[in-house]
């Protein structure tokens, strides 16, 4: 049953709302490898942030399967080793997928230290010292070691970002989702929030990006999934895309865009 | 109306009002403190997960079902279903008619030890009194524990679910710390009326402050003045209870914009 080839096998997924008179998701199939980032552009209401909430199950979908390091994580009891059915631990699979929010949902009552290493601690049952070394590491990466003791209020946004960025690094995922990263920013910080996600990119992290930064698709991207009415119209490199789009509504889409 | 002789004999029995300030701060106190009991139980009841037919929205395949009895009934939490029965008759009758099915029918065959608090409140009027408000108060306290619990912005949750953390550690560590603050507030303001509406317990005999009046009256004739006395007892009672309250929501506050 575990197909290793693709780190994430989403397959036939659908979300309907309204005993199925909304169509959020209306049959998405797409692999995502180990190393992909992908970005998923569209215009709103398109479904791409239900296509990406979905995978780590912060939306329930109604139809489909996504397989995730060989489980079906939309089931709610799986086979395990000895072939009994046992209920699906999705905390320990979203432990996996960390999670960028558009607007950061950082917690305001902790101080950036302990967003940090409560997950950790809690979860990982790591050792305090141990996180807080880690969480340090990670801060000096983004610039904001010194912040380490402040409040996420005393923060600017693209601050809050580069932070959840790196609490979400904290549990060391498999794959980073990000949904509108830098939609709730001021233009001014925009860059710095890019700047992260691109060096994140060049280590080889697995990423799904649903963002409008056209500018970031085109460059970091290696994968662009185009979404709209639910559905994945068009997907391929940001070359053919960008380049030679084929579908009408992606070409309508991009002609708004660019 | 009011005549220097009305007061004097008025003051004659001040040991009743001296008496029925005791019993109503005891009474108000007892209340909160049950009622606030009630109100936890109430309020982790209605936002309880427990839907005894869930598995029936489950499809032969694993996937959740979109509608449907089925689906209605898999919803069902008979919990939830209970504490919400119970907080809506509460809040929608009157105080006067649950106190009176408290004092006169649900303690009807009870046999209440009939010894006296603090040499002058009777036990068996006071204990019936103090079960009706806190029933009652608690309905109300519920809601406001409730509210604050869900005055939690969404992302919250998100945030910390898509860390791994559980439904558990989400609310011990991420939604209370932040709610009580919320919380806490309109707890004291409720203590505030309860103090005001704990009158009503003069009507099955409970020695507080109204009983004073009502007793005066009887004996002296005179009404306007031990009002005049009441009211008085009743604002220094209350006024500076609620700035103290006002007060420590300022400082608390304060902490939010750090």
């Amino acid at each position: 049953m575990a197909t290793r080839d693709s780190l994430i096998q989403v397959k036939d997924l659908k979300k309907h709302y309204n005993r199925g008179a909304i169509k959020a998701l209306d049959g998405v199939t797409v692999n995502i490898d180990q190393g992909d980032v992908m970005v998923v552009i569209g215009p709103s209401g398109s479904g791409k942030s239900t296509f990406l909430r979905s995978l780590n199950l912060l939306e329930q979908p109604t139809g489909g399967s996504i397989i995730f390091d060989g489980v079906d994580i939309t089931k709610k009891k799986i086979r395990n080793e000895a072939g009994k059915m046992v209920k699906l631990d999705i905390d320990q699979h979203r432990q996996k997928m960390g999670m960028v929010f558009q607007h950061f949902n950082l917690f305001p009552h902790l101080t950036i230290m302990d967003n940090m290493t409560l997950a950790p601690i809690q979860v990982k049952h790591m050792g305090k010292e141990e996180a807080e070394k880690k969480a340090l590491a990670l801060l000096r990466r983004v610039g904001l070691e010194d912040r380490a003791g402040a409040y996420p209020i005393q923060l600017s946004g693209g601050q809050k970002q580069r932070i959840a960025i790196v609490r979400a690094l904290m549990m060391e995922p498999e794959v980073m989702l990000f949904d509108e990263p830098t939609s709730a920013l001021d233009p001014e910080m925009v860059g710095e929030v890019l700047e992260v996600m691109k060096e994140l990119a060049q280590e080889g992290m697995t990423m799904v990006v649903v963002t409008h930064e056209m500018g970031f698709a085109r460059e970091v991207g290696n994968r662009v999934l185009f979404m709209a009415d639910g559905k994945l119209l068009e997907q391929g490199s940001p070359e053919e895309i960008f380049g030679n789009p084929q579908h009408p509504r992606l070409q309508d889409f991009l002609s708004k865009v660019l | 109306m009011f005549t220097a002789a009305g007061f004097e004999k008025t003051f004659a029995y001040i040991e009743l009002f001296k008496q029925g300030l005791v019993c109503t701060i005891s009474l108000s106190v007892l209340t909160v403190l049950f009622g606030f009991i009630l109100a936890l139980i109430l309020a982790v009841m209605r936002l309880s997960d427990v839907c005894p037919f869930r598995y029936l929205a489950l499809t032969r395949d694993g996937h959740l079902r979109e509608q449907g009895f089925l689906a209605t009934l898999s919803r069902f939490n008979p919990i939830r279903f209970i504490a919400t029965v119970y907080v809506e008759v509460f809040r929608a009758t009157p105080m006067l008619v649950q106190l009176f099915i408290i004092y006169y029918v649900v303690f009807d065959g009870v046999d209440l030890p009939s010894f006296k608090l603090f040499g002058f409140i009777r036990f068996d009027r006071f204990l019936p009194g103090v079960v009706a408000l806190a029933l009652n108060s608690g309905a109300y306290l519920s809601e406001i524990i409730r509210a604050g619990i869900q005055s939690i912005d969404g992302g919250q949750t998100e945030a910390a679910r898509s860390l791994g953390l559980s439904q558990m550690q989400n609310m011990r560590f991420i939604i209370l710390p932040q709610a009580i603050k919320n919380i806490l507030p309109p707890i004291a303001n409720e203590f505030v009326t309860i103090i005001k509406e704990s009158s009503i317990c003069y009507t099955i005999g409970v020695q507080e402050i109204m009983y004073a009046v009502t007793s005066i009256k009887g004996a002296t004739y005179r009404i306007a003045e031990p009002l005049v006395i009441a009211t008085l007892v009743y604002f220094c009672l209350t006024f500076p209870t609620s700035k103290i309250i006002a007060y420590f929501e300022r400082r608390m506050s304060r902490g939010d914009k750090r």
